[in-house]
């Protein structure tokens, strides 16, 4: 055959030679397109942050429960160094029906000692669980220990973004942003508690619990704001490792900040953002 | 074409033509995987899947829509489009990973229905930054199923030629719900210029084969000329035809082929009767007009399949005066038979 008259049939066998050298240079560069297009698309991600979600592992802990407004367990590191470990249900749910059993059965839990089984969730200093039992969830003493101090620090404004802490600190990546905004809403739509990270210029976050004027919680008002940049303002309180701002959603402003994304750098507790610092340093 | 129908007519051409697709799928996402590894290795497991095929998926329908355009400026490239629907279904399967384990990720377990949850967990839809770009994500996947699920021939006779030929234009909106997806997406929030720019050539590629290909298109239909009488429209000289081949006229806004075969002409509608292939520019083997497209045969007196194929094209009349070619402008009946007219000048 002329290569002018050569004419594909697909169910005939024979295929031109020059038809065939075109299939075999499309078949090369496809081949090439391949390689340069999964490279340059997996290339170009952006870092990960070394978060961790223990999918795998389960870890006891025990320590004294509180709502704070959020369920929590304040645990015992070292002498008087204490952890408050947000408590967390399967999927994108709080850990209210885990708890539901327990409740039933003690009655008030408040202030006393638990001892629960899940999936640590870790990263710069934060510590959460998910629960996936109720029977995970057990009674340690019947003792009530008393309140947790809670220190007004004061009022001040922060730049950072609603995050929804269980994917934030471990269970997605990227656990923030644009891309992670439909979940964040749906698990803090689930009860999981909003928390504002901020960062600063030094690329430092820094994380407080976002609570509405009383400190109650504030899951469903927040939810238009959650995963963007926005400005917000509120009252400063400080619980041991954990801050919690009491905010008003009306006053809260959308920021053009593009950059959220939190690098690895794990800053352990007090360091806060200048802003922050400048607060600290009035209140005292 | 056939009167059974089976899930695949399997041969030669189509096995190799899996076996490239599947090997490079498989190329696609190690690369992907192992640069991800190497490079990002703080990745989650989930991010891995979705990211590795929802780029796998983008890529794959860049190929399928340069196929197109390039067999019809080159033949030689005819044989990529013969079993394109593989290659469509096998992008479908990519880009239904990736969506499915989106819609799991992102939407699942949650307080809602994980669809309605695409739809209402981002109200933002009057903003382009904000915009809820999973919602087109979801639109033009439905799209692709719609494609995958009819791309078997039994869809095609069932849904008539022209409606299926609509539902798979739809490709098109697809594509660009799938470009927005991405654009008002991840790469608001998670890209570098060189995915950017891979997508924008991507694009610019796509686009600029096409417009070649139909303002080549136009040129290669002659327009038919003046009248004679009683509405004969004059063509072109018989030897402007090649021998077993055809030329394509617009008569009456419809294409016909003229056909020159054995030292006789034939005129019939363009239009395959399977997907609407060019006939035109097909071939006469083994006295048959021969689609370029999936190789269905029409008899050229007549425009009906040979037996036990049942399809019919409608026919034209020819006449020759001199050696200036005359078609009448009316179509007859779907596989009326007409009497080639002789033109045994060269
Ligand atoms: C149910 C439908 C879909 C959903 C819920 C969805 C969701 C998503 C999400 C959440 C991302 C960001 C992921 C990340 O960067 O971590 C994304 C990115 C992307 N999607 Fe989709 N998508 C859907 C359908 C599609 C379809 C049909 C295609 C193309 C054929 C597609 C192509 C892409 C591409 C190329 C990216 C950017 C690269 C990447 O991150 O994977 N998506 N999609
Ligand atoms: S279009 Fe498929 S054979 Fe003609």
């Amino acid at each position: 055959m002329s290569k002018k008259d050569e004419f594909y049939v697909g169910y005939l066998d024979e295929v031109g030679t020059s038809t065939r050298k075109r299939l075999k240079r499309f078949v090369v560069a496809v081949l090439l397109l391949v390689l340069v297009g999964a490279g340059i698309f997996a290339f170009s991600q952006r870092p990960f942050k070394n978060s961790t979600f223990e999918l795998t592992q389960e870890t006891e802990i025990e320590g004294i429960y509180h709502e704070s407004p959020y369920p929590m367990l304040k645990v015992n590191l070292v002498d008087k160094q204490f952890k408050n470990v947000i408590l967390l249900g399967f999927g994108k749910s709080n850990a209210d029906p885990y708890l539901q059993d327990i409740k039933a059965m003690a009655g008030d839990i408040m202030n006393k000692k638990l001892k629960v089984k899940g999936n640590l969730i870790y990263y710069n200093g934060k510590t959460l669980i998910q629960i996936l039992k109720p029977e995970n969830v057990t009674i340690v003493s019947d003792d009530v220990i008393p309140l947790l101090p809670v220190k007004t620090v004061g009022v001040d404004i922060f730049e950072g973004e609603v995050i929804d802490p269980k994917c934030y600190f471990g269970v997605m990546k990227p656990g923030q942003g644009k891309i992670h905004r439909s979940c964040a809403v749906r698990c803090i739509s689930g009860g999981i508690p909003p928390v504002l990270a901020t960062t600063d210029d030094n690329a430092i976050s820094e994380y407080f619990l976002l609570t509405d004027l009383e400190g109650k919680p504030i899951n469903e008002a927040i939810l238009p704001f959650v995963g963007k940049n926005l400005r917000v303002n509120g009252v400063v309180e400080k619980m041991e490792d954990w801050y919690l701002l009491k905010i008003d959603t009306k006053g809260i402003v959308y920021t053009h900040k593009t950059n959220v994304y939190a690098a690895n750098n794990s800053c352990q507790s007090d360091c806060a953002s200048l802003h922050f610092r400048e607060a600290f340093a009035r209140s005292h | 074409m056939g009167l059974d129908y089976q899930w695949v007519l399997w041969n030669k051409h189509k096995k190799t033509y899996d076996k490239v697709i599947v090997f490079s799928m498989l190329l696609y996402i190690l690369v992907f995987v192992g640069v991800t590894l190497v490079f990002k290795p703080e990745t989650s497991i989930e991010t891995l899947v979705i990211r590795a095929f929802g780029s796998l998926a983008i890529i794959m329908l860049h190929v399928i829509l340069i196929i197109g355009p390039l067999s019809r400026l080159d033949s030689r490239f005819m044989p990529l489009l013969y079993n394109r629907r593989h290659l469509g279904v096998s992008m479908f399967i990519a880009a239904f990973i990736h969506g499915g384990f989106s819609l799991f990720q992102f939407h699942a377990l949650g307080d809602v229905n994980p669809v309605y949850s695409v739809f209402t967990s981002n109200m933002d839809y009057n903003s382009l930054t904000n915009f809820p770009f999973q919602v087109l994500g979801f639109l033009a996947l439905l799209i692709f199923f719609a494609m995958a699920a009819t791309s078997h021939d039994f869809y095609l006779k069932n849904l008539s030629t022209k409606t299926w030929k609509r539902l798979h234009m739809l490709v098109y909106l697809a594509y660009a719900l799938v470009i927005m997806h991405v654009f008002l997406g991840a790469f608001q929030q998670d890209s570098y210029v060189a995915t950017a720019l891979l997508l924008a050539v991507g694009f610019l590629v796509v686009a600029l084969l096409h417009i070649v290909t139909g303002i080549k298109e136009v040129r290669k239909t002659k327009a038919t000329k003046a009248l004679l009488e009683d509405g004969w429209l004059q063509v072109c000289q018989v030897s402007e035809i090649e021998e077993d081949r055809a030329k394509i006229f617009t008569v009456e806004k419809e294409r016909v082929a003229i056909f020159k075969y054995n030292g006789k002409l034939s005129a019939i509608h363009n239009v395959c009767k399977h997907q609407g292939g060019p006939l035109g520019e097909g071939k006469i083997i083994d006295g048959c007009i021969t689609c370029p497209w999936h190789g269905y045969q029409y008899l050229p007196h007549n425009g009906q399949s040979p037996p036990p194929f049942t399809e019919k094209i409608a026919a034209y009349r020819l006449k020759l005066v001199g050696s200036q070619v005359y078609i009448n402008p009316v179509a007859l009946a779907e596989g009326t038979e007409v009497t080639p007219i002789p033109c045994n000048h060269e």
